[in-house]
């Protein structure tokens, strides 16, 4: 056995460790007590440079990382399927190397600035509104947050950048909504969102079930698409109208929103369960598919296919002379910026001063935020047009030449045919699920999932089944634009389907299914799948490659729906089974 | 009757060490390495450092990490030292660690180290 020892572990450990400074509090709390009656108004400590950079250091890394983390992998893999399976160089490689390091950083901004500029708004709004003014007023309130938020959503950028690489001739009335109809087709999507945050809030005060809403939004919703499929030319627009659903539950929306909703259903005194919050984000994307169908068919209405070629051609050669130095492209993304922020911040400000007659706790924080969300807007959509989008068009429409003859691709096709075609699904099947899998608002919906129903349905089930149903939707969206398949049939029976199941399935699944759809589609998804999309079909001359992200909507809805009802008979067995063996038992 | 037996450690220090959010898992690591065993890990709030360092409190989150080691009295300089320096805590706003005596303490100890350690002690007072 051991030898008593002579020396001291613990003295041994004194000597190989650090030196210790030591100083007593008591004197460190007079001295700074003595300099503090000594200046009475200068309370901020004074910093030295090293513990400035110590301090940010981390701070500014951390949230550097996050975005790292979400935007690298996707372009990594776009880019190594572009030069190993495609063998094809990626064109203006610094350009995009550069926009995506503005799209990093832009995102980066943005997201510090709305949970410290912007967020903190909401919160304060939710919480004391309902307290202070009537119910129809907070309603109000809420419907015009919902306008306002949309225009702040950096994602719908996306939808005008999209615009400019559409031809006129192809789709007409597609391309007067996406260029002299953007800011209506903003404005509209909006009013869905707003309407949205209202039923909602409605919804979780009174405990409606989400089923009906449902059931009411989806009825006119595909009864207009089955409308407008009649007209050969506003069957094309059905593309966009059912995309703005999904671009508009981004990273400005659905945090804000929900801060609203739930804020003024907890103050009601209706208890907050787990399942309050949800229902809205649903709502808020199936409100704008029906807005932006009434206005393509008002379009349709007050002028003609003809009319709207006519005048592009016109406004293209006048454009071309003298583009005003506003609309210019650094300019024009600084405009934007503030355009998107600027009022929803004025609009929250007089809320809270004129309604609420409060101050806010900490102002120079709070504008800090707000410079950072301007900030982060601008560089973010920057990036967005040099970038992702550069990147995710060239990616689609070199993804053609794996299967078709393209003119600038030489020796295209590279592969044959039927090969290139299935190249093509696995590439989308696969840029889906990563990208779905690296979202971080579907880990916080798979957390709930997993609470709500004590680990029967677990988040890593959920986080696949919602991953699997992008990443289908959007292979069936790539096979959709190639082939010029019609978008109104691919949806109309996925979404009859879905109905099927809703009405099958239990409240929680309902809600967490259609949720979870409108959770996927985030500020880096959106951009990158829609160019995608218009670049494979400009480049197979498919009419309009709007589509995909409506597929990719449906897709996790309807995997969730089937998982849940999996899950649910899974337990029913096993229940069913137990108090067979209880009873066995018991005889 | 028998006479239920609880084994007693003495020589016991508390290290409780209060970090931003997220900082948590590197102290402990540090920790670890040191020779600390388990910890405790609680959620907490700070107030006060932030009123003071004005804009640049953006970058201090007030949500804390608050977390609790027993350590033994050989090791606790060591892994007091060790901890402060990976939670970065001579930089403002970064939290604070703090020693504290502890009487006594009771968990489980393995047999097997129970029995060495009565050897060890008949030895000793065999010598």
């Amino acid at each position: 056995m051991d030898k008593p020892q002579k020396i001291r572990y613990g003295k041994l450990i004194r000597h190989i460790s650090l030196r210790q400074n030591i100083i007593s509090f008591n004197d460190f709390a007079h001295r700074q007590l003595a300099l503090r009656q000594q200046s009475r108004k200068k309370k901020r400590a004074s910093l030295r440079g090293i513990d400035i950079y110590r301090l940010l250091a981390p701070y500014i890394s951390s949230r550097f990382i996050a975005q790292i983390k979400v935007v690298l992998p996707l372009a990594v893999y776009l880019i190594l399927f572009q030069t190993l399976v495609l063998n094809q160089i990626v064109s203006e490689p610094v350009k995009i190397l550069l926009g995506l390091a503005a799209v990093v950083l832009g995102l980066m901004l943005f997201m510090e600035g709305l949970s410290k500029g912007l967020m903190p708004f909401g919160e304060t709004i939710g919480h004391n509104l309902p307290a202070k003014v009537s119910l129809p007023t907070v309603l109000l309130v809420a419907f015009l947050l919902g306008i306002g938020v949309t225009f702040a959503e950096p994602a719908i950028g996306a939808l005008q950048a999209a615009g400019s690489i559409l031809k006129v001739e192809n789709a007409p009335y597609l391309y007067t909504l996406l260029n002299d109809w953007s800011t209506t087709l903003v404005l509209i999507v909006g009013l869905g969102v707003g309407l949205a945050v209202v039923l909602g809030t409605l919804r979780l005060l009174y405990n409606w079930s989400l089923k009906y809403f449902i059931y009411g939004s989806l009825a006119p919703a595909l009864g207009l698409t089955a409308w407008c499929m009649q007209d050969a030319e506003l069957s094309k627009t059905l593309g966009l109208a059912w995309d703005c659903g999904a671009v508009t539950t981004g990273p400005v929306t659905v945090p804000l929103v929900l801060a609203l909703g739930i804020g003024i259903a907890s103050a009601s005194g209706r208890g907050v369960s787990a399942l309050s919050g949800f229902g809205i984000v649903t709502l808020a994307s199936l409100f704008p598919i029906i807005g932006v169908l009434l206005l393509s068919l008002f379009v349709a209405a007050s002028t003609t296919p003809e009319a709207i070629i006519a005048a592009a051609h016109a406004g293209m050669h006048s454009a071309a002379s003298a583009i005003p130095w506003y609309a210019e492209s650094p300019m024009q993304e600084v405009l934007a910026g503030l355009q998107a922020i600027v009022p929803l911040v004025v609009f929250l400000m007089i809320v809270l001063r004129v309604l609420l007659r409060e101050k806010l706790p900490t102002p120079g924080i709070i504008a800090y935020g707000i410079i950072l969300c301007v900030l982060g807007m601008i560089i973010f959509s920057i990036g967005l047009r040099y970038g992702l989008t550069a990147l995710g068009a060239q990616a689609g429409s070199l993804l053609s030449a794996a299967f078709t003859a393209v003119e600038h691709v030489s020796e295209s096709p590279i592969y044959p045919w039927s090969i290139g075609i299935g190249i093509a699904l696995i590439f989308a099947f696969i840029l889906g699920f990563g990208a779905t899998v690296a979202e971080p608002a579907l880990n916080a919906l798979g957390n709930t999932v997993d609470t709500l129903t004590n680990g029967a349905f677990e988040k890593k089930v959920l986080i696949y089944a919602v991953a699997f149903g992008v990443a289908c939707g959007i292979a069936l969206g790539v096979l959709k634009i190639i082939f010029s398949l019609k978008l109104a049939y691919l949806l109309m029976p996925l979404y009859t389907l879905a109905l099927l199941l809703t009405w099958l399935s239990t409240e929680e699944f309902v809600n967490v299914a259609w949720d979870s759809a409108g959770v996927t589609t985030g500020p880096i998804t959106v951009p990158l799948v829609l160019a995608m999309g218009l670049g494979l079909g400009n480049a197979v001359d498919a009419i309009e490659g709007f589509g995909i992200l409506s597929l990719a909507s449906i897709g996790p809805i309807l995997t969730v729906l089937l998982t849940g009802l999996w899950v649910q008979y899974k337990v029913h067995k096993k229940h069913r089974a137990m108090d067979q063996q209880v009873q066995g038992e018991a005889a | 009757m028998s006479v239920q037996h609880i084994n007693v450690l003495t020589d016991v220090f508390l290290i409780t060490c209060i970090v931003q959010r997220g900082r948590a898992k590197a102290v402990l690591k540090a920790a670890q390495d040191a020779g600390a065993q388990g910890a405790t890990i609680h959620y907490g709030h700070g107030h006060g450092v932030q009123e003071m360092l004005g804009i640049l409190s953006v970058a201090i989150n007030a949500e804390k990490e608050i977390v609790n080691i027993l350590v033994p009295s050989d090791l606790c300089d060591m892994i007091f030292e060790k901890m402060s320096i990976a939670g970065h805590l001579d930089t403002p706003g970064m939290g604070m660690i703090y020693l504290t005596r502890i009487e006594k303490a009771a968990t489980y100890i393995p047999q097997h180290i129970l029995d060495a350690i009565s050897a060890s002690d008949a030895q000793k007072s065999d010598v």
